[in-house]
């Protein structure tokens, strides 16, 4: 069951309108674009473009996708590829990174607010993360044959102010368990599990599996997580054997994630 | 372990990487750097440029997880471990100037080569805290190989990306190390 939904998301400099109806495209080359969006404003008509360039990418790649192929693939002029990214290609993959994050966000935005504990919030999250991450087929493109492309978003600092995004957009969703600097915390925690098993897969854990991420969260997550003494009964306590209690902690002392 | 003439090479093209960066290193700074012939090192490195770039990053990368091997390996506990592993590794990333110029300046060049060290790092990493695993109460019905995997993710990505916890304060690394890496895995105090 999934009901039709629409978001506002800042793409560059505009505002961008996008309305989605259905399950997100597994794959961004299967997605009957032209089917989804007839033509009406601006703003479909870019949705056209970064769609057409996520089937391009997954083609071919970054470096070998020109303009006049993502017009073909969208099945409209150059010109009008210009006219909706008057930056070129930089602006076109800004903001197709942007809306491809933005639908993330979204989809995990419907799972995770549909959760009733805090188990759930979590396994829903990552699960709908790892799935959608993992059947990216432009960005699984990328990873393989042009790394030089991705990694460098995805490491070090910029590892970081990825966990903050991530963490300042998911602690909402935590809320009705956690407070909000416990909230952040945990999801820039669980960002980074998300990230490693994603980026260095085991055999042992299939992290798209609801039973693998359940088994994850509870061994290794929610003893670790503070929750709110007047938390609803099945948000915290009943979702962790009588024997693994949460561990009240200390954390940092300053405020946690604001800081980022 | 590396050395004779081929350790001369990677030392003489560390300093060239230092100098002008991973991408204008080439075979020929490297020799000149070491003082041999290109020949010579074309037969250590008969791929050239590139294996010889690869094989630098190798070597360093191999160089960093032994020290902090040293770091910690007269340590008591787990908690010690994990403690003073965090703490000695986050400042080494952040004092190592060669990494943090190549990661500025050619990150696209580097970090395609680091991510494929990561799941040996993974492996080693677990392997060398299993030890200390076994030694330590655990919570009921933790396995000792997938305990040992897990923390060797998280201390991996801490060592990389502190997110909001400042990684240079012993008692955030300990709260840390209580709530992101152990309270799962041993049993509860």
């Amino acid at each position: 069951m999934r009901q039709d939904w629409a978001y506002r998301l800042t793409v560059g400099s505009g505002t961008l309108s996008l309305v989605q109806s259905g399950p997100m495209p597994s794959g961004a080359g299967s997605h009957p674009v032209t089917a989804r969006h007839p033509v009406a404003g601006a703003s479909d008509q870019r949705v056209r473009v970064i769609d057409a360039t996520l089937a391009c990418i997954a083609r071919v790649g970054l470096g070998k996708t020109t303009l006049d192929d993502v017009a073909r693939a969208a099945g409209c002029s150059r010109a009008t590829v210009y006219r909706a990214f008057p930056g070129g290609k930089d602006a076109l993959m800004t903001a197709v990174v942007d809306t491809e994050v933005s639908r993330l966000f979204s989809e995990l935005a419907v799972r995770m607010g549909a959760a009733c504990d805090l188990e759930e919030v979590l396994v829903s999250g990552i699960t709908g993360a790892a799935r959608r991450i993992s059947e990216h087929q432009a960005l699984a493109f990328l990873l393989e044959h042009e790394p030089e492309v991705v990694l460098p978003h995805l490491a070090f600092d910029h590892h970081d102010r990825l966990l903050a995004e991530v963490s300042a957009y998911a602690a909402p969703f935590l809320g009705r368990w956690l407070d909000h600097a416990e909230a952040l915390r945990v999801s820039e925690w669980t960002a980074r599990i998300v990230l490693s098993y994603l980026g260095c897969p085991t055999q042992s854990l299939d992290l798209t599996d609801d039973a693998d991420v359940r088994h994850l969260v509870r061994t290794f997550v929610l003893p670790g997580v503070t929750v709110l003494s007047g938390a609803p009964d099945h948000a915290g306590t009943a979702v962790v054997p009588p024997t693994r209690r949460p561990v009240p902690i200390a954390g940092p002392t300053t405020s946690k994630g604001e800081a980022s | 372990m590396e050395s004779g003439t081929r350790l001369r090479i990677l030392e003489a093209t560390y300093a060239c990487v230092a100098r002008w960066g991973l991408s204008k290193t080439t075979v020929e700074d490297a020799a000149r750097e070491a003082g041999l012939s290109r020949a010579t090192v074309y037969r250590y490195f008969p791929g050239g440029r590139d294996e010889l770039v690869a094989a630098v990053v190798s070597w360093q990368y191999v160089e960093f997880f032994t020290r902090l091997y040293e770091e910690v390996l007269d340590a008591a506990s787990l908690e010690e471990v994990l403690e003073r592993g965090l703490l000695f590794a986050r400042r080494a990333v952040l004092e190592h100037q060669v990494l943090q110029k190549v990661l500025q300046t050619e990150p696209e060049v580097l970090l395609p080569q680091l991510t494929l060290q990561s799941n040996r790092t993974i492996a080693a990493i677990a392997t060398f805290l299993e030890p200390y695993l076994l030694r330590h109460p655990l919570a009921e019905g933790v396995d000792v190989h997938e305990a040992a995997d897990f923390l060797a993710r998280m201390i991996l990505t801490y060592i990389a990306s502190p997110g909001h916890w400042d990684m240079s304060d012993p008692g955030q690394v300990a709260a840390l190390v209580r709530t992101e890496l152990l309270a799962g895995v041993v049993a509860p105090a």
